[in-house]
């Protein structure tokens, strides 16, 4: 090790954070070099001092003034959160207003705009078509026109009008005046 | 009836709350307060007053103004606990805190040239001197020789550049870590090292011609 790496590594040496093969060629450097062991005792004879130097202690009010400054703050935290808290209100109010009044601006815009007689769409009606029940069997409405004094065709049209038990219930009807 | 309760419920609870609050590390003291804990503060105080005072103090040379930089430190701390990462070391963070203050007052310092470090030290009366700094039961030449050689070091200091001082103080008078020192002075590791090896061999050859 020459001179130049020792007063490299002379902090950590001082520190005592050096690795163990690193300290040991540093305290053999030491040993060896007298103007390095004057350098080294220089330097550690000079931060004996310093950190021998006495404490200094706050002063006796300093917890008091301290206190003081902190009740302050905190008061004046206190005081813009309530500020901060009011504005937003404030800010919220307004803007709930400017909507409001808007909203009923625009709708008396269209009021105004309205035509005084209502126009309705035309109501298309559509009647549902009736389900046609085919005839099964001649028979019923051969029964019915006899039965009504009809010719053939017209009751056979007729029966095809209404549901098959209607001709059944009225050839039943008919019967049973008989 | 009830409040007379509540009174001495607070008065049990009060002192085992502090006991519990000084047994905890920092990171839960910050916590409690966070919780809602005020007492947590005092702590942190109490912790810390009387560091920050000497480091502040052997920075900038100027009692009373370290002082109210120290209030600072705490009314900063008190204001902006919630936003420091708890994840990082809670003295590293308030450190950091009083150097910028330091710093701050050193160059609003060199602006104002009537006010130099020095000047400071020497306005420094001996009748604000805390008791303990001597021995009364040395000689009075011995005591006269001991404060002399406290000036003589306290003058060698704040004869180093302002970036020099601050490390060594953090090193040799807080016991920081290197890391911790980066971290405080935001330099990389390397110009910590650097920084505190020119400020040891300045404040060594400052104060030699004194010692020897």
């Amino acid at each position: 090790m020459d001179c130049r790496e020792f007063c490299d590594q002379h902090v950590a040496f001082v520190d005592d954070t050096l690795a163990g093969i690193e300290l040991v060629r540093m305290q053999r450097h030491l040993a060896e070099c007298e103007s390095c062991a004057k350098h080294d005792a220089k330097i550690r004879r000079a931060l004996l001092l310093f950190r021998n130097l006495p404490s200094i202690e706050p002063s006796a009010d300093f917890s008091r003034r301290l206190e003081a400054r902190i009740r302050d703050c905190h008061g004046e935290h206190l005081l813009v959160t309530t500020q901060r808290n009011l504005r937003r209100g404030a800010i919220a109010a307004t803007l709930a207003s400017a909507a409001m009044l808007g909203y009923i601006g625009t709708t008396l815009y269209h009021h105004t705009d309205a035509p005084r007689d209502i126009v309705m769409a035309p109501v298309v009606a559509t009647i549902p078509e009736a389900e046609l029940s085919p005839i099964t069997t001649s028979t019923p409405a051969i029964v019915a026109s006899v039965s009504a004094g009809l010719s053939i065709w017209p009751a056979a049209l007729f029966a095809e009008q209404v549901p098959v038990h209607f001709a059944h219930s009225k050839l039943e009807l008919t019967n049973y005046t008989r | 009836m009830a409040d007379i309760v509540r009174k001495q419920a607070v008065s049990v609870e009060g002192p085992s709350v502090r006991e519990r609050l000084q047994a905890m590390d920092d990171s839960a003291v910050v916590t409690a307060f966070l919780g809602g804990e005020e007492r947590a503060f005092s702590e942190l105080v109490t912790r810390y007053q009387t560091r920050l005072l000497n480091f502040v103090y052997r920075t900038i040379g100027d009692r009373e103004k370290a002082e109210d930089l120290v209030q600072e430190v705490f009314i900063r701390v008190y204001r902006h606990l919630h936003r420091f990462d708890r994840s990082k070391k809670f003295s590293t963070w308030v450190y950091t805190i009083a150097s910028n203050l330091a710093k701050n007052e050193l160059r609003n310092r060199s602006r104002n040239p009537l006010v130099l470090f020095q000047t400071v030290q020497k306005n420094f009366q001996d009748e604000d001197r805390p008791l303990q700094f001597e021995d009364t039961t040395s000689r009075p030449d011995d005591m006269y020789r001991k404060r002399h050689l406290r000036e003589i070091v306290e003058e060698s200091v704040a004869k180093l550049p302002e970036h020099h001082r601050n490390v060594f103080i953090l090193r040799e008078l807080e016991g920081k870590s290197y890391e911790e020192i980066a971290e405080i002075t935001e330099c990389n590791l390397g110009t910590v090292k650097s920084r505190l090896n020119r400020a040891r061999n300045s404040f060594a050859e400052i104060i030699a011609p004194y010692v020897d």
